[in-house]
């Protein structure tokens, strides 16, 4: 295994101060409940309707476009690591591979699919 | 081969790639709701898409016959490649020109269809050549996931929903297990190359322990390409999708696809699997088991199908079972005999959904019973469709006698006792197998009509379009040896 | 091999949460709280991943899974019907069934992972291996790399083309504006 003691240190230290301030608050935060403070929170206004009905099939679109670009993103990664050493070669093969998904793009913006209306 | 030859050998699959590209604008600029002919527009896609085809399928003849890898191995350029690539490129020349005269894909979404078909012909094209795990897997993914899109082409059909929800179900369970199986050959051997797999597989083989794991990795590998070929166990999401896809489309992956899945199917048993390690590895025999037990089950559920698309998909099934016994003999005499049964099954098995697809058109049924005393309501249409079927069935003297008759003796000149028992099994499948073709004829012949005896005219476009495809149905069946000679060497496959 | 006990307990920690979480997404009833399993699912695979010197698929792993996928299911699991009601939208059914093949396989592998003869590296590799991905990806690999931006592209496509025939319908979203289909627009 690599040395990742460093990060699992970061790991181990973010979950326990999230969870010490949350102790802290529970135990020694002032609690005077009413109705208006139990109520959902709905970015401060009133809360509207049921949260539990079904989401729209716009916001699977975006997840969807979002997670294929993430995924041309981790293709740039080992690229943008190596651009010197691959050098005019590596860019012309990584420029066909972003060209492809571009045109996918336009495809899907000229399509609507981005439009949220 | 250098990097500059490979992209030469590419050619084909680039201008399939290239006419997409030129559909995804084509479409943006034309396939709009507003548009003022429609019917023009359509003409015009589908003419851009066909010199797209027809452009790769002319690189595809005119590559040198030299058999060689590119890309370092990920691709074989080899006449077995060639072969299928302009198999597939015809068959979706086909399905495009069906596409553009069904109504069941509305004209202004003619584009989107044209675009997801040239994504798999682009696939398909890949499959045929890939002799590396890793690209097979994506080559069959590029094949599959606009697949599921087409099958669920049909809007606001509850029918057509399901089928494609199972298609992408059972597709992901396949996929999935032929992956765990690849990544097990890859922890066996060290590599995903067909050649180096067989090396090492071979090395493997003969120490007791590794038997029972090589077994599960190879029966895992195949699930994959045993779903694209729809083999048993993984047929079931079959008559489904082929009920519930467009017609131009269910006649499309009833011959493309499975072709596809044969050729890297092929490639795989015999390059990666080879006859090294046959006498450890019995993958014949169970490749054989699975092709007996397809057949059965596709032809004995096609004997009480009533929708006569359900009753194709259950015959498309049954004829996986027989090619696959051809892949299962693993002699180039074997797979010469699958390719030629690839030729006239493109003929009589697209002809046969074109028919449906204008019975459909004209009468809106896709029942047995629509299909009542069709041959005084459209007597060419029942005459030809009636050639397509018996073919498909197998008797003289039409094109699918003489694919079957190949098939059968390629299996017999192996000599065991095993592929004599197999090719038995075949022999009997294709006897019960005319019996539901039959029915179907019996329909168009010898039963009254339900209520008025409506005439089903054919257009001049059905018309020229089934005849093309029954004419060499009907002349092959006689006269087929030029298609051999052609085929000679269509075996041959780089090392 | 001796392994640190620091490294043992890491292993041991990522490997529970990666198993529990995924018998929680198996058994919950609640969807959307299998849905949400998920997320240690997939980061305690990433830690796997990290312990067989994978950095990179380690990273991927929590960017394109956690970031993505993750939310992708969720969104998939809103869309449902069964959403109006999550306390009863995951019901557990074949029970019997499903333990006997989770036993059968289980042993299976079990025995396969611990009786074959793997290929093993002479030397455990360290160090960050993403330049070595990199090199692979546009050498030898440059083929399938290319071949996956079209399989990309057809994943975008299809979910274009699939998604785009459900935005005049506003059954599945509940409210009303989107009505007046957006192609009409292009007229003008």
């Amino acid at each position: 295994m690599l040395s990742y003691e460093a990060i699992l240190l970061l790991i181990v230290l973010g979950i326990a101060i999230s969870v010490v301030f949350v102790l802290i608050s529970k135990f020694l935060g002032p609690k005077n409940p009413n109705a208006r403070k139990k109520s959902v929170y709905e970015c401060g206004a009133e809360p509207q309707g049921s949260a539990r009905k079904r989401f729209p099939v716009k916001f699977y679109m975006i997840a969807l476009l979002f997670l294929l670009f993430d995924i041309e993103a981790v293709f740039l990664y080992p690229w943008a690591k190596l651009f010197r050493e691959l050098g005019f070669l590596g860019f012309v093969e990584m420029g066909i591979f972003m060209l492809v998904l571009i045109v996918g793009l336009i495809y899907a913006w000229r399509k609507g699919a981005l439009e949220w209306e | 081969m250098t990097l500059t030859q490979s992209v030469a050998g590419l050619l084909p699959e680039l201008c399939v790639l290239g006419a997409l590209v030129l559909m995804l604008f084509l479409d943006l600029l034309l396939g709009r709701k507003d548009i003022r002919d429609p019917r023009s527009t359509g003409q015009i896609l589908t003419a851009v898409a066909l010199v797209g085809t027809g452009l790769a399928a002319f690189f595809v003849v005119r590559t040198p016959d030299l058999p060689g890898v590119m890309f370092g191995g990920m691709l074989a350029l080899d006449p077995f490649a060639r072969f299928f690539k302009l198999l597939f490129l015809i068959v979706a020349a086909f399905a495009l020109v069906f596409a553009a005269m069904s109504e069941e894909i509305p004209r202004a979404r003619l584009g989107q269809y044209i675009i997801l078909l040239l994504t798999v012909t682009f696939g398909m094209c890949l499959l045929a050549g890939s002799r590396n795990l890793l690209m097979a897997y994506l080559s069959l993914e590029l094949v599959s996931i606009p697949s599921y899109v087409l099958a669920g082409f049909r809007r606001g059909d509850r029918r057509t929903s399901e089928a494609a929800l199972k298609y992408v179900i059972y597709g992901g369970i396949a996929s999935g297990l032929s992956l765990y199986g690849f990544s097990l050959l890859y922890g066996l051997t060290g590599s995903l190359d067909f050649r180096e797999l067989i090396t090492g597989l071979t090395n493997l083989a003969y120490s007791p322990q590794s038997k029972l794991v090589l077994i599960v990795a190879i029966m895992m590998s195949l699930s994959g390409f045993a779903y694209k070929v729809s083999a048993t166990p993984f047929h079931m999401w079959c008559p489904d999708v082929y009920e519930g896809a467009p017609t131009p489309f269910t006649a499309f992956l009833s011959v493309g696809p499975k072709a596809a899945g044969f050729a890297v199917l092929i490639r795989f048993v015999q390059t990666a699997l080879g006859g090294t390690l046959e006498p450890v590895i019995p993958w014949p025999q169970l490749i054989g088991l699975v092709a007996a037990a397809t057949m059965t089950i596709g032809n004995l559920t096609a004997l009480v199908q009533r929708n006569v698309k359900r009753l194709l998909a259950f015959s498309s099934i049954a004829h996986a079972g027989y090619l696959l016994m051809g892949v299962s003999a693993g002699t180039d005499a074997a797979t010469r005999a699958v390719e030629l049964y690839f030729v006239f099954y493109l003929l009589m098995n697209m002809g046969a959904f074109l028919a449906v697809q204008a019975v459909r058109a004209r009468t809106g049924s896709e029942d047995i019973d629509g299909y009542r005393a069709l041959g005084s309501r459209s007597p060419l249409l029942a005459l030809i469709l009636a050639v397509f079927l018996f073919s498909l069935a197998g008797v003289p003297p039409l094109a699918g006698f003489i694919g079957k008759f190949y098939l059968f003796a390629s299996l017999l000149e192996t000599g065991t006792m095993f592929f004599y028992g197999l090719a038995f099994v075949g022999v009997l499948n294709s006897v019960v197998s005319l019996f539901y073709y039959a029915r179907v004829v019996k329909a168009m012949y010898l039963k009254n009509p339900r209520g008025k005896a409506m005439p089903v005219p054919l257009g001049p476009g059905y018309s020229v379009l089934l005849l093309i495809l029954a004419v060499p149905t009907l002349v092959l069946g006689v006269y087929w040896q030029p298609l051999i000679n052609i085929l000679s060497t269509a075996a041959g496959m780089a090392h | 091999m001796k392994v640190p006990l620091l490294s043992a307990m890491v292993f041991w920690a990522f490997a529970i949460l990666a198993m529990a979480s995924a018998v929680f997404v198996a058994f919950s009833r609640n969807i959307v709280h299998a849905a949400f399993a998920l997320l240690g699912c997939f980061f305690g695979v990433a830690g796997l991943y990290l312990f067989l010197s994978a950095d990179f698929v380690g990273i991927i792993q929590v960017m394109v899974y956690v970031g993505g996928v993750l939310i992708l299911f969720l969104f998939a699991v809103m869309l449902t019907g069964k959403i109006r009601n999550p306390e009863k939208s995951n019901p557990s059914r074949a029970i019997p069934g499903g333990l006997v093949t989770m036993l059968v396989t289980l042993g299976l592998f079990g025995y396969l992972a611990f009786t074959t003869p793997w290929q093993v590296l002479p030397t455990v590799p360290t160090g960050p291996t993403t330049s070595q991905i990199g090199d692979a990806l546009l050498g030898p690999y440059i083929l399938p790399f290319e071949v996956a931006s079209v399989l990309l592209l057809a994943a975008l496509l299809g979910g274009v083309l699939l998604a785009g025939g459900v935005r005049g319908r506003s059954r599945l979203t509940g409210n009303e504006q989107d009505e007046a289909p957006r192609d009409s627009g292009g007229n003008t």
